[in-house]
């Protein structure tokens, strides 16, 4: 049995030594496969291959108003992101810390969460006008229910043993909070806040690209009815890349806050 | 003011979960009384669900009973009282996100126990149970007999007169379990405390205790109390003496009638659920 | 706890739901009745009352309603088509799995609302664009699910219906497809829910028709009483095609 399991790890570690180079080879092939077909069979006005997306960067950053409208967008989105965790925190802990606001609260909170708060967009947009104001609620408005969720959850499924040991040793209630309930919460907080950090990505995103009359939105339209593939390509891929290390940085965060987790 | 001999007296305590009629209703405990003399180490053994963990907590203050009382050192328990009384769960209760040590000084902090205090008595419980070498690690990263020693010293730090240990090397497997029994003894001699030690294994009884009370099924009452005579701390040896099988056996006797007794009223209860 | 107390705090429960919502009622009223909010921002719940109804009677819905649906039902096949398939396929060795999955995964973790310009830009504003967006998102959960599915089926399951002589096709008639089953069909009700959700939020950003269209239009006109109804409406139609697909997730995992 051991000489199998033996076996068995050395053939692992020579499929892992592979699969990371079959995976690049996979994603270059696509990227060529990309290149090929539009150069050679689609119509330039629809896609560009990614060497012309490259080459078509720096005069995306030079169109006069692209740098600003993705800074924009930028900070935005950060604003956003703390008002929904200044928002889905406290209420989280609100919720979750009794039984009763628990069960009062939790499906009212669930319901809203399962909303499609996509067709309230426009609604906001009139409210709010066409400036950072309406993105930024909109894209809060996505964040705060998966981190109040996530913290309710942090908070409840705690094992009660841990809480009665506390109090054979003494703790009194704010002592349990601080020093037994909070650290106990903080893993899922921060899976909630990864959560909630795509959910407040994607209602900025929407909301720019909702508002036409400035910003991204301004600049997809214009790239789309001046076929204008390259460009638009590049601002989307800016914005995918901005996304991606988002949520790299947020999953790192997640990983070192939660070491001591073992499910 | 001499503190009397007794320090535990409990008083015709019964407990019951729920109401009758209810579909959780638990009679766990009969009317007990027990007196627990100072620096006794005394076992509680009964079969499963005989309501020995039920009883502990109420000693401990943690569940106020249905009738009766508890007194402490000729106080009545009304609620924890993490001066006197330290708890040693069976299951994981040290806190996951703290290291060994920090797990050991937040028991004080509860307590109330000064910030250079508790390192002093932090470092002093490690090492005596010897985990030195292991302060900074989490609990998830320790086996399971290291996490009940440092579950041990937490308890330990809090130099508290009465030890109450619920099971605690319930979870470990035999060979840790015996090695454990064995430190636990040499620490207990050292440190002359009032124990209640709730246990399902006969050998760990007969090899630690100065009494052993025998619990009948549910509901539970002391049925029968064997005393042990033999001096702390006591010898790896003496598991294999004549004296330990006789004693052995003699608990055997009293246990199986009512260990048979609650196998079969869980199993009529399985059918009627 | 006692059962009597039980029951008292689930009463206790449901009555401060009920006045928490009555509450947002009450003050939606008076918020349009006494503290002199416009009402084209905020119409009061009488007239959005009225629009609704009329939009109902009059079956002015019909038409964005059936492009909505057109758009999901088409988006949803292509990306089973492709999901399951591929999924599949993927889950039939290991090393496919491993090279595979995390890529997919992580492509998913990007937006895709962003391809929306590309795909306005291919197919123009029609419900071309939108059944390629919901068909994109909706891929990603159900080709997740079908290797999570397929792929980590038992190996004992496999080892003994190999031992009893089964072929491929009694093998995965008998035995993958049974066991992946839960987890494909809950990547299905998630790619089915998302696809709606990416329909919608493209119809609302650039479309000329469907349901999320309407009420961009709506609000472009200023005729809040009435986009109000729509998104009642739009609201109600997702919740009851999340209860559809849920009931029939719930039906297919206790076969």
């Amino acid at each position: 049995m051991k000489e199998n399991s033996q076996r068995d790890a050395v053939v692992w570690r020579m499929l892992i030594g592979r699969v990371g180079v079959a995976r690049l080879a996979a994603v270059v092939a696509a990227l060529l496969f990309w290149e090929v077909a539009a150069r050679y069979r689609v119509d330039p006005q629809f896609l560009s291959p990614p060497s012309r997306i490259v080459l078509a960067m720096p005069s995306l950053f030079e169109t006069p108003g692209v740098p600003a409208a993705l800074w924009t967008a930028f900070w935005e989105f950060g604003v956003a992101f703390v008002i929904a965790v200044a928002i889905g925190l406290p209420v989280g802990l609100a919720i979750g810390l009794s039984r009763l606001s628990r069960q009062s609260f939790m499906p009212i909170v669930l319901l809203l969460y399962g909303m499609p708060q996509i067709v309230i967009l426009p609604l906001l947009v009139l409210w709010l006008g066409i400036g950072p104001l309406s993105k930024i609620t909109f894209g809060a408005s996505h964040g705060v229910f998966p981190i109040s969720i996530a913290v309710v959850a942090g908070v409840q499924n705690i094992q009660p043993i841990l809480m009665v040991a506390a109090q054979s040793m003494g703790a009194r209630r704010w002592q349990i909070f601080r020093w037994v309930i909070f650290p106990h919460m903080i893993p899922s907080f921060f899976a909630g806040m990864r959560l909630g950090m795509a959910g407040v990505l994607l209602g900025v995103l929407l909301a720019e690209l909702y508002v036409s009359a400035a910003g991204i939105g301004y600049f997809t339209l214009m790239f789309t009815q001046s076929f204008d593939p390259s460009r638009l390509l590049g601002l989307i891929a800016v914005l995918a890349v901005m996304a991606i290390a988002l949520n790299v940085a947020l999953r790192r965060a997640e990983l070192h806050f939660a070491r001591w987790r073992t499910d | 003011m001499a503190k009397s001999d007794v320090a535990v007296r409990i008083r015709d305590v019964s407990h019951q979960f729920g109401e009758p009629g209810d579909a959780r209703f638990v009679h766990a405990l009969q009317r007990t009384s027990l007196d627990i003399r100072r620096g006794e180490l005394i076992c509680l053994i009964g079969p499963s669900g005989c309501g020995k963990s039920t009883l502990l907590n109420i000693i401990g203050g943690l569940l106020a009973p249905t009738t009766g009382t508890i007194e402490v050192d000729a106080k009545p328990v009304r609620g924890p009282l993490p001066h006197d009384i330290a708890f040693v769960f069976q299951e994981n209760a040290l806190f996951p996100w703290c290291t060994v040590k920090e797990n050991v000084m937040l028991g004080m902090r509860f307590q109330g126990v000064s910030r250079t205090e508790q390192e002093k008595r932090a470092r002093d419980a490690l090492a005596a149970v010897g985990l030195n070498d292991f302060m900074a690690h989490h609990p998830a990263q320790l086996s399971g007999g290291m996490r009940q020693r440092a579950a041990l010293a937490r308890a330990l730090s809090l130099q508290t007169d009465i030890l109450l240990m619920d099971e605690p090397f319930g979870a470990l497997d035999e060979q840790t379990r015996i090695v454990l029994g064995e430190d636990l003894s040499v620490l207990l001699a050292r440190a002359a405390k009032t124990i209640v030690f709730v246990t399902h294994s006969l050998g760990e009884a007969v090899f630690l205790a100065d009494r052993v009370a025998v619990f009948s099924a549910r509901p539970g009452m002391v049925k029968a109390s064997i005393d042990i005579d033999e001096p702390h701390p006591r010898k790896p040896g003496f598991v294999t003496t004549e004296k330990f099988s006789d004693l052995r056996n003699k608990l055997y006797g009293l246990l199986h009638d009512e260990i048979r007794k609650s196998v079969e009223s869980a199993a009529v209860t399985e059918l009627n659920a | 706890m006692s059962a009597p107390r039980k029951q008292h705090e689930k009463l206790l429960s449901r009555g401060l739901q009920f006045s928490f919502l009555l509450g947002l009622l009450l003050v939606w009223y008076l918020a349009t009745a006494r503290w002199g909010v416009s009402r084209i921002l905020l119409p009061a719940p009488a007239t959005v009352w009225r629009e609704l109804d009329d939009v109902l009677r009059s079956g002015e819905f019909l038409p964005h309603l059936r492009v909505t649906l057109i758009e999901l039902a088409s988006a949803f096949a292509i990306a089973c088509t492709f999901g399951l398939g591929s999924g599949y396929l993927i889950s039939r060795t290991r090393y496919a799995m491993a090279v595979f999955e995390p890529l997919l995964a992580s492509i998913y973790s990007v937006p895709m609302i962003l391809l929306l310009p590309l795909y306005v830009l291919f197919f123009g504003l029609g419900s071309g664009s939108k059944i390629a967006l919901g068909a994109t998102v909706s891929f990603f959960p159900i080709v997740l699910s079908t290797i999570a599915g397929f792929g980590s089926v038992e190996r004992i399951f496999v080892t003994s219906a190999r031992s009893m002589g089964a072929s491929n096709a009694q093998m995965f008639r008998y035995v993958l497809l049974p066991a992946a089953l839960p987890v494909v069909v809950t990547g299905l009700r998630m790619g089915f829910t998302i696809a709606l959700l990416a329909i919608l939020g493209s119809e609302t950003i650039a479309s000329f028709a469907g349901l999320g269209h309407k009420i961009a239009q709506l609000a472009e006109a200023m005729e809040t009483a009435r986009m109000f109804a729509y998104i009642a409406f739009a609201v109600a139609i997702v919740a009851i095609l999340n209860i559809i697909t849920t009931a029939l997730e719930r039906r297919v995992k206790l076969q």
